[in-house]
């Protein structure tokens, strides 16, 4: 049975949580829900999968309430929530192709001229090269910071990245196309 | 020559034109390499191609438009697949720590709230599957307006499709008002 003193420091604990996680919300939730949005494609996975980021900062600044999260932390836990989520749902083998998978919200206009279903190429790529993409080009990473937050080396990332843009250099080419 | 490897580098080094990471040098070396390998000319493209392709990316960044709110967005999920959405329905009541004693599906669930402030924004954590005996249902609270806490035990009963058709409070906090809250939104839960 828990003491007087074990109570208030439980309830002072949970109480430095909460208001750092507030503050992670705050600051972090729109780019991260849009980061995860693009990985998974799917507006209302996003939004758990969100949550859940935060859910985890919460349990874990619960734990340690002195331990300092950055955006780098939500962000791998984000990548980390998406892949596992794609995998579970072989969303990557089960999606159509050419879905248009939230209206022409996702279509891109290239320099006014032409328009790309970005999301559509994104669909298409291994999990790995969306979130070297997206954590570098759309989140704003450096290489470098996307290698230590997705655990690899920044060589990796620039190859990802490269092979993704292969693949959607592929379907801006058929877009034009058709 | 060009070689697997001369092809790799070249992808690295694409990459790095691609994320503005590369000097002078590497942009040398790597028209060098465009010089003499047709595949990667066809495939990766020269240095305006790689900046016409990455900026559909950040496009798509700057015109973004969706404003998701976390916390809002709580409140109003619906149903899906099997999920509920117990934080959800929770954290409209304001519920910060929950407890759930037994469940079985279609069967009574007791949940018992072992911690409630007075909360007036509170974001809460739904879980996707039926929640589990001992389980620990996510929530968060966000904004306290008062310190106060009150412990409510309540009992939900699950129809047939698993959502919740009867909610009753079995020790009050002792203010109405977060009681009828906590049901109301038990009730909303999905």
């Amino acid at each position: 049975m828990r003491s007087g003193l074990e109570t208030c420091v439980a309830m002072d604990r949970t109480a430095i949580a909460q208001r750092r996680t507030e503050e992670l919300v705050i600051e972090h939730q729109t780019k991260l829900a849009r980061y995860l949005r693009r990985m998974v494609g799917d507006a209302e996975v996003a939004l758990d999968l969100t949550q859940d980021v935060f859910l985890s900062a919460y349990r874990t600044l619960q734990a340690d309430p002195a331990r300092e999260l950055r955006a780098g932390w939500l962000y791998r836990a984000a990548t980390n929530a998406a892949i596992s989520f794609m995998r579970r749902r072989k969303i990557l083998h089960v999606l159509p192709l050419d879905r248009d998978l939230d209206g022409s919200a996702w279509r891109v206009d290239e320099h006014g001229a032409q328009s790309v279903d970005l999301q559509a190429a994104l669909a298409r790529l291994p999990v790995e090269q969306t979130a070297a993409l997206l954590m570098t080009s759309y989140a704003g990473y450096s290489s470098s910071e996307a290698a230590q937050i997705l655990g690899t080396t920044a060589d990796a990332v620039r190859q990802r990245v490269c092979r993704a843009m292969k693949t959607l250099r592929h379907v801006m080419n058929e877009d034009s196309l058709s | 020559m060009k070689t697997a490897s001369n092809c790799t580098t070249a992808e690295i080094l694409a990459g790095a034109i691609a994320l503005g990471e590369a000097g002078d040098e590497q942009r040398h070396a790597y028209r060098e390499h465009l010089s003499t390998c047709r595949g990667c000319l066809a495939t990766i493209g020269g240095e305006r191609e790689i900046e016409r392709v990455i900026n559909v990316v950040a496009q798509a960044r700057d015109q973004e438009q969706w404003q998701p709110d976390v916390r809002r967005a709580l409140a109003r999920v619906p149903a899906r697949r099997h999920g509920w959405k117990w934080g959800a329905g929770l954290a409209a009541a304001g519920a910060l720590t929950v407890a759930i004693l037994t469940t079985q599906r279609h069967a009574p669930v007791v949940v018992r709230s072992v911690a409630m402030p007075d909360v007036v924004g509170v974001a809460a954590l739904g879980t996707q599957t039926m929640p589990q005996r001992e389980h620990r249902a996510e929530s968060l609270a966000f904004t306290s307006a008062q310190a106060a806490r009150a412990t409510i035990t309540f009992e939900v009963r699950l129809d047939k499709q698993g959502k919740p058709s009867r909610c009753t409070i079995v020790k009050h906090s002792g203010r109405a008002s977060l009681d009828a809250a906590l049901c109301d939104a038990v009730m909303r839960a999905r």
